[in-house]
């Protein structure tokens, strides 16, 4: 499971986990299956100012919060971090909802449950 | 049996034995101050470092061996010489493994790491380390992001450079880094951070006092070792400005 720790409820999108530069890296992750850390710079910096160290940072970060993957590769470049997305987009987003609701779980307990029981089975009365 | 408990807590019933821990420990924090005075040349700073972890070690052991020479009934329980013989080449021993062999081993042992036997990194170094006049490191790289480097000189030179230094940096700032540990394994200067390792992770006293030894001296030397190959500022200043800001980025 993915590690969230901060909802922004003005965001939209992957925005509402991840910081801009957090979920602007993982779309490119999403768009290629593997990627270097230079690679995603370049793309990155057609779009943004950005500096290479920034998404070096904040690739570590994402890898921290599971979100991708990443193995040693030596080849003809010399040895780099190969990143990859750790699931699919939509395994993902099952995932930040699945720790999201948990955390609300952990921290409400008995009024969390109760209100998703609710709020379910109206949606279910209304069906 | 009482003549064995007596054994066991003659140590601290003894005076003689008291007397020698006792200027074991002031050895130990005395060269501690004369460590922190700056100026210390390189071996003197390594001289004191292993001077400061004996002398404390030493009460521990001569214990150690009072409650041996108890247990096996020898008579050296009742003779300072004798316990004092055993327990100082035990001391020198234990000081002396841990520090060049078990630190800088489990080091290596503990880290996922990988060893670059060829391409442009791995010529660069074996290059520079037959024109310093070096043995040849080997090289290993550390799964890590962060940009990390660093290198032992024990029984084994061996630079240490994380995945992270390989994938911020461009070719000609890695030959920075690389010269840069070139230098420290040639000034012997890597010793003096290991033995502060030990220090800093053995010696309460070093914690007691917010220790901490000046080595601008020695990074200083390291860098000018860099600026006098590459001829240039450039990449130096490059290098550190990239390890700066993966430091402030990750905050």
């Amino acid at each position: 499971m993915v590690n969230i720790n901060k909802i922004r409820l003005n965001k939209i999108g992957l925005e509402l986990f991840l910081s801009p530069l957090e979920s602007d890296v993982i779309g490119i992750l999403f768009g290629k299956k593997e990627a270097k850390v230079r690679e995603i710079h370049n793309i990155l910096k057609r779009k943004k100012k950005v500096a290479l160290t920034s998404v070096a940072v904040i690739l570590d970060r994402l890898y921290k919060k599971d979100l991708v993957k990443r193995k040693v590769e030596n080849g003809r470049g010399g040895i780099h971090y190969i990143y990859s997305t750790s699931e699919s987009k939509i395994n993902i987003e099952k995932s930040i909802i699945e720790s999201s609701i948990n955390k609300l779980i952990d921290v409400f307990g008995s009024s969390a449950v109760n209100y998703f029981d609710e709020r379910f089975s109206k949606r279910g009365d209304k069906k | 049996m009482i003549e064995k408990i007596g054994c066991y807590i003659g140590l601290i019933l003894d005076p003689q034995k008291i007397i020698l821990s006792l200027i074991s420990l002031s050895i130990s924090f005395f060269t501690l101050l004369l460590l922190k005075k700056t100026g210390v040349s390189t071996k003197l700073k390594i001289s004191l470092i292993y001077a400061h972890l004996t002398s404390l070690v030493f009460p521990f052991v001569l214990f150690g061996t009072h409650v041996g020479c108890g247990i096996a009934c020898m008579p050296c329980y009742n003779n300072v010489l004798s316990l004092v013989s055993y327990a100082l080449p035990t001391t020198l021993f234990i000081s002396t493994i841990s520090s060049f062999f078990v630190v800088p081993s489990l080091y290596i042992i503990t880290n996922k790491k990988r060893i670059i036997k060829s391409g442009h990194l791995y010529r660069f170094i074996k290059k520079y380390s037959e024109k310093m006049k070096i043995s040849e490191p080997k090289i290993y790289v550390i799964d890590k992001a962060e940009p990390i480097a660093f290198s032992f000189r024990t029984f084994k030179s061996a630079i240490f450079l994380s995945v992270g230094v390989l994938d911020i940096l461009k070719d000609r700032e890695i030959e920075c880094v690389a010269l840069h540990e070139l230098s420290h394994l040639k000034e012997k200067s890597s010793i003096t951070k290991i033995s502060l390792s030990m220090l800093k992770l053995f010696s309460p006293f070093s914690l007691i006092s917010g220790f901490n030894i000046d080595s601008t001296d020695e990074e200083k030397k390291a860098d000018n070792f860099v600026l006098k190959e590459q001829k240039t500022k450039k990449y130096l200043i490059l290098t550190k400005k990239r390890f700066q800001q993966f430091k402030c980025y990750k905050k």
